[in-house]
């Protein structure tokens, strides 16, 4: 039974302070800005009839900071604040174990505010707790860019019932790659890139010489990051029951193809990449794939996550989190005058 | 960029904590109780930075000839991966006349004019210095870059802001490293600071901040690599916070209540057995390899040890009245 009251509230501390603001043109999104978007959040929530926020805790001051706020007049009409900081470790654990908590408590929304990493491993817990998808920051593609008040409305008008869930919010589709060598296997929301390189240091993927293969669970042609090389050679929404998987012809050793194809994608913020392609297909849903590199390390999401050196297999799937479109939320809720009404006399 | 090497960010790690580990033992060896600093062989302050190897490695990695860096109390790790003689870092500890500073300064002031290499115990006050360097290096139309480094506790000095202004308005090629170990003496971060990321900082001046996480020596070498290119070629100034660990006192003596149970967890924290794991090393090449450090150190002592002590004369040598 979900408490429809209850919402839940994950804002990833360490988004947009990587090295994407060194190799290309990433922007700075800092706490004090994160906390400022909690607080228009919180006013979207409240002024939805929302009693209780569950906030993910963080060492960068934004939950505390947000409780601190609640107890200000500005703060007056907002959800009661309540921080989830058990066994805080500072690191993407933490998203995991406040996800898993929320879903225990019943909240009927999660909102989440950070990058593409941070929604990956949202989805990966929150089951069929439907989630409202905040990008901070300049390099995502799963999150987009939303007005946190208007978020907060919306995520408000879902969790009190006042909105469909299944009108308003639809599944995205999730890659799962797996390793039966080492027994590994990962989601993701967005991309799996299988890369020449056996660095995983800073994480980020910013090269894209480095690049051997990619699977895209969509491709934008208005998107930002590796999805956006798809996006150029055969869109695909977010919706559509197919992914694509690309073969790159780079400049490493073999299996990299002769090139094909040529694209200008624009693979980090101010940063376009030309990328050779030596072919692509479509991807099925629940057809698992065998990746033709046996070697390298996998990227989830934009970031190096392990090493490999035996087959892979990568599978699109359609089960991925129920996804809140805000824009169609606030439309559905427009029509049917839920926001609007008589002047009290 | 820089090839990473891995076997050589893991010796120069094991480099410097030999170097640390030996100071640590003669520092202790004649002095009891612990805190009478002015007793022993090695007089003064020691400030160890045993945990913060990434930090210096990482970074010195990209660093070449002619490159400045300024550094503050807790300079070991960068004098030697910057390529400090270890005889004369040893000497001066020691307080010999064969020290880079003939035994004037101690471990707070090593001063290598040929490698631009200083550091002080006033902290944040390398911050401008490290601005001057870069001045310099523009004005001469050099390549070169100054590496100005730091705790995070110095961040909230009035130098490390003016010089984050300055270097931002001339757009000198300066990289600002702040070294965030939750700590400034016993101080914790978040009763002195109200911002929680010197990256924020970086931002409200215009320049790139990145905050690198988990003490990771290849994180912080592809980060540091990519702020230092970026000021060789002329795009400016940088912050890299990195999140690290002191494992031992702020300073020898100290018995750290102050840190609680966090204690008990500082030896899984440790980078460098973590890194050999990593890199997957076999426990014989983890031995030979703190081997021909523990040689490189030993001579180091010895050179001390054979060195002259300053005479009562020698006090009006090199100074200004
Ligand atoms: C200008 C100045 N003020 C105060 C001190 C005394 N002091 C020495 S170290 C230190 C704390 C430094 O903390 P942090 O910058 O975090 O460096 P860490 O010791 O952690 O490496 C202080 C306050 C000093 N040396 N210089
Ligand atoms: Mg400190």
């Amino acid at each position: 039974m979900k408490d429809a009251r209850a919402v839940g509230v994950v804002a990833n501390p360490a988004s947009a302070r990587d090295i994407r603001r060194l190799v290309a043109h990433g922007s700075s999104v800092t706490a004090h800005q994160k906390l400022n978007q909690l607080r228009r959040l919180m006013v979207g929530l409240g002024r939805t009839g929302v009693q209780q926020v569950l906030v993910m805790g963080d060492r960068s001051g934004i939950a505390i900071g947000l409780v601190e706020a609640s107890g200000r007049p500005s703060g007056a009409g907002w959800p009661s604040v309540e921080i989830i900081d058990e066994d805080l470790t500072n690191t993407a654990a933490d998203t995991v174990n406040a996800t898993r908590r929320m879903v225990a408590a019943g909240v009927g929304v999660i909102v989440v505010l950070g990058g593409d990493g941070t929604h990956r491993l949202v989805a990966d817990e929150c089951g069929l707790t439907p989630i409202v998808a905040i990008s901070t920051g300049t390099n995502n593609a799963f999150p987009i860019p939303l007005e946190p008040t208007v978020a907060g409305m919306a995520a408000g008008l879902v969790a009190g019932g006042r909105l469909d869930v299944e009108r308003v919010a639809r599944p995205a589709k999730m890659l799962e790659v797996r390793c039966p060598g080492s027994g590994r296997s990962e989601r993701a929301l967005v991309d799996v890139a299988i890369l020449n390189t056996e660095r995983i240091g800073s994480g980020a993927v910013w090269e894209p010489g480095t690049v051997e293969e990619l699977f895209l669970c969509f491709a934008p042609p208005d998107g930002i990051g590796l999805s956006a090389i798809g996006g150029h050679l055969q869109p695909v929404d977010r919706h559509e029951p197919v992914g694509l998987a690309i073969r790159l012809a780079a400049t490493g050793p073999p299996p990299s193809g002769a090139p094909t194809q040529r694209v200008a994608a624009p693979i980090g913020p101010g940063l376009i990449a030309e990328v050779d392609v030596a072919s692509w297909s479509k991807l099925a849903v629940d057809q698992p794939v065998t990746a033709a590199t046996t070697s390298g390390t996998v990227a989830i999401d934009g970031e190096r996550m392990f090493r490999f050196d035996s087959e892979l297999t990568v599978t699109l799937r359609a089960d991925g989190p129920l996804v809140i479109d805000v824009a169609e939320a606030m439309e559905f809720a427009a029509r049917s005058g839920l926001l609007t009404g008589p002047v009290a006399t | 960029m820089t090839e990473l090497n891995q076997l050589d960010l893991y010796k120069e790690m094991v480099r410097i904590r030999q170097f640390e580990a030996r100071v640590l033992n003669e520092y202790h060896a004649d002095k009891s109780p612990a805190w009478d600093i002015g007793a022993g062989l090695i007089p003064g302050e020691m400030h160890l930075s045993a945990g913060q190897e990434p930090a210096a490695v990482g970074v010195c990695a990209h660093l070449k000839k002619g490159d400045a860096i300024t550094a503050p109390h807790r300079p070991h790790h960068f004098a030697l991966s910057h390529g400090v003689d270890m005889n004369a870092m040893m000497a001066e500890i020691y307080g010999r006349t064969t020290g880079l500073c003939k035994g004037k300064g101690g471990h707070m002031h090593l001063f290598d004019p040929e490698n631009h290499f200083s550091c002080s115990g006033i902290i944040a006050q390398g911050y401008p210095v490290a601005c001057g360097h870069a001045m310099a290096f523009k004005r001469k139309g050099t390549d070169h870059v100054a590496v100005a480094v730091a705790g995070e506790g110095a961040a909230n000095q009035g130098a490390f802001h003016e010089s984050l202004n300055l270097a931002a308005l001339w757009n000198l090629p300066v990289v600002f490293v702040i070294e965030d170990n939750d700590w400034a003496i016993s101080v914790p971060r978040s009763a002195s600071t109200a911002n929680t990321s010197n990256a924020d900082r970086a931002a409200g001046y215009g320049m790139p901040g990145v905050r690198v996480e988990n003490n990771d020596v290849e994180a912080v070498f592809e980060a540091a690599g990519a702020a230092i290119d970026r000021a060789r070629a002329g795009e400016g100034p940088s912050l890299l916070e990195i999140h690290t660990v002191r494992l031992w006192g702020h300073f020898e003596g100290d018995a750290q209540a102050y840190r609680g149970a966090e204690l008990e967890t500082l030896d899984e924290r440790d980078p460098i057995p973590a890194y050999a794991a990593a890199i997957g090393l076999s426990d014989d090449q983890v031995a030979a390899i703190k081997a021909e450090a523990d040689s490189e150190v030993d001579a180091a002592v010895r050179f001390a040890l054979d060195s002259p002590v300053p005479t009562a004369d020698d006090a009006l040598l090199h100074v200004f009245a």
